[in-house]
């Protein structure tokens, strides 16, 4: 207990998480008034989301229909037709209003390399990526809370040290060399899992079969996944702990007699918990966007890898869609976390 | 209380393990559980554009078009000379106008109907009636008059102009009338969209999973014999390097697009067996030579000292093309000459007499004497103007081939007196740069097919753009040529294919010599299979020819068989079986040290 925490004062309102019942009227306009500034805040973000989302991926220059036709010879007749087809002989205008009218109703149209309503492409994806980044998100969190609160608590132990430096070396390795390196061990050497893919090919359709097929398939990308992102989580749960480490009520705590491992566990995680909400929420959101990267070199049939490759196609329509569903998400995310303070953190309250 | 939570924890941690180890076991047993269905994996990173035959363009729709459908004439196997397919015989009238089909008897559509004249009637009335079709087709569709079916084995089809050589060896996919009637609209994207789709190749495409798999099943029906493996089924791998580990697992059978590093690894695996084929596609060096429109608008912002033949010639001089397929290609691959690549004998043009030697000394020899004199900075100026011969070179940012062979040939460039700029630009940009004229010096590579009339006619006059706005491309880089076009309009309706072959020949000796473009390597296919699971992988053509991309037909994988007892699957389990155990190994470990440390640091502090 020699270091002092820098922010004692917070720690000390910490405790008294009860309003008392006067302040209920004072709250109820201050919550509308900061739920309308927050809602606001994300509408307008949205709103620049869905309009940049439109004339970012026009920068990105080339004709689609080179990419259609690629290494193919094609008469002016054809290029023609594909272009009626695709919509592209619209002028500009036009193919805003359509883009506009289209992604407010849902209908993101066709994507330009599936030749496919693009949001039936989407959903069709989705459970592959909320499998792998969902499992994932929730490992990585559960193990950089755990790992950072014990490596906190004992700041400067053995533990502390090997567990940061460990985890900051596979925060800092590329994913996808970190994936390359775990199929050529896991995959190929030991012939542990299958190298990529989410479903062998051979494998019974009954229920049972296919879970444990793609159970399969999913260790080493969640793994992967995992070993990148949970030095984030750690960092931040073990600065949190340190934060609260010197607080008055963890003295009160230990002086009722309590161990050690409770006091850690029932009184400074709980408070510590508080900052890494933010990271949490914004955690969730990310889960949509996916593992880009993991499920590259998995080829892990997910949204991220349908966005690698819609930016190499270059498949316009389908990365307005995915960058308006991707930024929305996290937007969502970022406005419950910021909802769910005003419930958690009476500071927040007092300032409104 | 403090007693009993060891004791607890000692029992979630039991659970837990049983959880675990029963998960892994169940997984074992999962990766075993395989059916004994005969399947043939081919490693892909394509996507499907669409099933419907008339409009895909991609490489991997065109594999399976001609697996699930058939031409009435084929390319050979040996040697890609048109053979027959669903027409036993042809023949062309005296005046080139008409063609007369003998389809082949007792051939059946993958459900059992079936298939006559009257459904190649069809398939060619679509390409004559469906103006969408029509025009995704309009090369070989511009040109019929009519198509009809005058009984059930004999089909006739008239033409505008002669065109024998577009008849043998462009390919029409013949489809089932009885199935295609009953779409709304043949041309659309979902068209042909109901899986399994009913062709009467060898495979037909049964089942698709987005980036998953694409799995077609063996037709019992099939006129030459059922294939030897049940399922044919493209697996998807976005890393060729995931594709190889997966080959050495065992997990994957046949992978492409190798490269020479791969190969490496690949040839010290027992089980795989690495084909190094040539290949149909060629690297080349195009100049702006000045472009221009139809009617000879010049536009563009290419520097003038290319519009000098000698120029282009010296700078063909000044690369060593042997040094580049050893350097860049490790070897895999062979010194280009002109536009048609060797694999196709019958139309490459060996170089004869023209043939350009390597030689800095000549190539300056020739600068200096069309009066580009060497300036004081090492670099020759234009003879009348003191314009510096610096050369902008454009590269594709994502191909490291080309980057590598940039800067050999600057260097050689800078011997002879020329400055290079080079810049990697992305391929979009760098398309647009290209068709608008503002550039210098480009790269460019096509795959080629066996009919050279393709990639000849992207060099006619004909093709030229109409207007200056970059968007007609269906020129290769603005050449326009008299003597070359009028050979091309001979050989085009030639039915003599020696005569062809000279006429062809002729074509690529003027462009090489004209050097509008210069053609740097012909690259090879690097290819592996996997063969204790697959075995009679008939290549195309017979001579160093490849297995995946062939053209017309997939003579490898329908002659292919697998293996006997080919023991992958015994590996796997076993190497399953082992992971278990480790795995388990590994927990209880883990388990009893965090225990070990929990006890005594508990028993510490309390």
């Amino acid at each position: 207990m020699t270091d002092s925490s820098p922010s004692a004062d917070r720690d000390r309102q910490a405790p008294s998480a009860d309003p008392p019942e006067r302040r209920t009227g004072r709250i109820t306009t201050g919550f509308g008034r900061y739920l309308l500034k927050h809602v606001g805040g994300a509408a307008v973000s949205l709103l620049l989301v869905l309009f940049s989302s439109f004339f970012i991926f026009r920068l990105v220059a080339g004709d689609p229909i080179d990419q259609l036709t690629r290494e193919r010879p094609v008469t002016p007749e054809q290029r023609e037709a594909m272009r009626a087809e695709l919509g592209l002989d619209q002028p500009m205008w036009n193919q805003f209003i359509d883009y506009l009218t289209g992604t407010l109703t849902g209908d993101f149209g066709t994507s330009f390399q599936y030749r496919r309503p693009i949001f039936d492409l989407i959903v069709e994806r989705l459970p592959a990526t909320l499998l792998l980044s969902g499992t994932g998100v929730v490992l990585a969190v559960l193990l950089g809370f755990w790992i950072g609160s014990r490596a906190g608590w004992r700041q400067g132990s053995r533990f502390d040290r090997t567990q940061v430096t460990t985890g900051l070396l596979l925060y800092s390795a590329p994913t996808f060399w970190l994936g390359m390196i775990a199929i050529l061990v896991f995959a190929r050497s030991l012939e542990l899992f299958p190298v990529n893919g989410m479903r062998s090919p051979g494998t019974p359709d009954d229920f049972l079969s296919q879970a444990v097929d793609i159970g399969h398939h999913l260790v080493l990308p969640v793994l992967t996944y995992t070993a990148v992102v949970y030095a984030g989580y750690l960092m931040v749960m073990r600065s949190s702990i340190l934060d609260e480490r010197g607080s008055d009520y963890l003295t009160t705590a230990r002086a009722k007699g309590l161990r050690d491992d409770d006091v850690r566990r029932r009184h400074a995680v709980p408070n510590a918990l508080l900052p890494t909400i933010t990271l949490v929420f914004l955690a969730i959101g990310n889960i949509v966007n996916g593992a880009i990267v993991t499920e590259t070199v998995f080829s892990w049939p997910g949204l991220g890898r349908l966005f690698v490759q819609s930016i190499f196609y270059p498949d316009r329509p389908m990365l307005q869609a995915l960058f308006v569903l991707f930024s929305s998400t996290t937007i969502v995310a970022v406005l419950c976390a910021e909802i769910l303070y005003w419930f958690l953190d009476p500071r927040i309250r007092r300032a409104s | 209380m403090r007693s009993s939570i060891p004791t607890r924890r000692i029992a979630a941690a039991a659970a837990a393990l049983a959880v675990a180890a029963g998960a892994l076991a169940g997984t074992a047993s999962g990766a075993a559980a395989q059916d004994d269905v005969d399947r043939l994996l081919i490693a892909t990173d394509q996507e499907v554009d669409t099933f419907n035959p008339f409009k895909s363009r991609y490489i991997i729709t065109y594999n399976t078009n001609t697996m699930t459908y058939e031409s009435l004439i084929r390319p050979s196997a040996e040697s890609y000379e048109p053979e027959p397919g669903l027409a036993t015989e042809w023949e062309e009238s005296g005046d080139g106008l008409t063609w007369t089909f003998q389809i082949r008897e007792g051939a059946e559509w993958s459900d059992g109907e079936p298939l006559t004249a009257h459904d190649v009637a069809y398939t060619y009335g679509l390409l004559i009636e469906n103006e969408d079709i029509r025009d995704w087709n309009i090369d070989v569709a511009g040109n019929f008059v009519s198509a009809e079916a005058t009984d059930d084995t004999t089909f006739v089809l008239t033409l505008n102009e002669p065109a024998p050589s577009a008849i043998l060896s462009s390919q029409t996919f013949i489809v089932p009338q009885h199935i295609w009637e009953d779409y709304p609209d043949p041309a659309a994207d979902d068209a042909n969209d109901e899986l399994p789709l009913v062709g009467s190749g060898p495979f037909q495409v049964a089942e698709y999973r987005t980036d998953e798999l694409l799995r077609l099943e063996a037709n019992e029906n099939y006129w030459g014999g059922a294939p030897a493996f049940d399922e044919l089924v493209y697996d998807y791998y976005n890393e060729p390097d995931a594709a190889v580990a997966a080959l050495e697992a065992g997990e994957v059978d046949i992978v492409n697009g190798l490269n020479p590093a791969q190969v490496e690894a690949l040839e010290a695996q027992d089980h795989v067996t690495v084909n190094n084929a040539q290949g149909r596609r060629f690297v080349s060096i195009t100049f702006n030579h000045g472009a221009a429109t139809a009617d000879g608008t010049e536009y563009g912002d290419g520097h003038p000292a290319l519009r000098d033949p000698v120029v282009r010639q010296a700078m063909h001089t000044a690369i060593d093309k042997q040094e580049l397929v050893d350097r860049v290609l490790d070897g895999n691959g062979t010194p280009a000459t002109s536009l048609i690549p060797a694999i196709f004998e019958q139309w490459h043009w060996e170089g004869g007499d023209s043939l350009v030697e390597f030689d800095i000394n000549e190539a300056n020899r020739m600068l200096d004497e069309a009066g580009y004199e060497l300036g004081e900075d090492g670099v020759r100026t234009m003879p009348d103007s003191d314009q510096r011969l610096s050369f902008r070179f454009y590269h594709h940012a994502d191909n490291t081939d080309y980057a590598t062979i940039v800067e050999f040939v600057s260097e050689w460039w800078e011997e002879i007196g020329i400055e290079v700029d080079a810049e990697p630009i992305e391929q979009g940009s760098l398309n647009d740069l290209v068709y608008l004229g503002e550039y210098d010096i480009a790269f460019s590579g096509w795959g080629t097919g066996p009919n050279p009339s393709d990639m000849l006619g992207m060099h006619t006059c004909a093709v030229l753009p109409t207007g200056t706005d970059g968007s007609e491309r269906s020129h290769e880089n603005f050449y326009c040529d008299e003597e070359f076009d009028s050979l091309h309009e001979r050989q085009k309706v030639e039915s003599d294919p020696d005569a062809r072959a000279e006429l062809v020949k002729e074509q690529q000796r003027i462009l090489y010599e004209d050097a509008p473009v210069v053609w740097v390597y012909y690259q090879n296919v690097l290819e592996a299979y996997n063969h204790d699971k697959v075995d009679g992988l008939t290549t195309q053509p017979s001579e160093n020819g490849m297995i995946t991309g062939q053209e017309g037909f997939q003579y490898s994988y329908w002659s292919a068989t697998p293996v006997d007892g080919g023991g992958e699957e015994g590996g796997a389990s076993t190497g399953v079986l082992i992971g278990v155990g480790v795995a388990a190994a590994a927990v209880v470990v883990a388990a009893v040290v965090f225990f070990v440390r929990r006890r005594s640091t508990a028993d510490e502090r309390e």
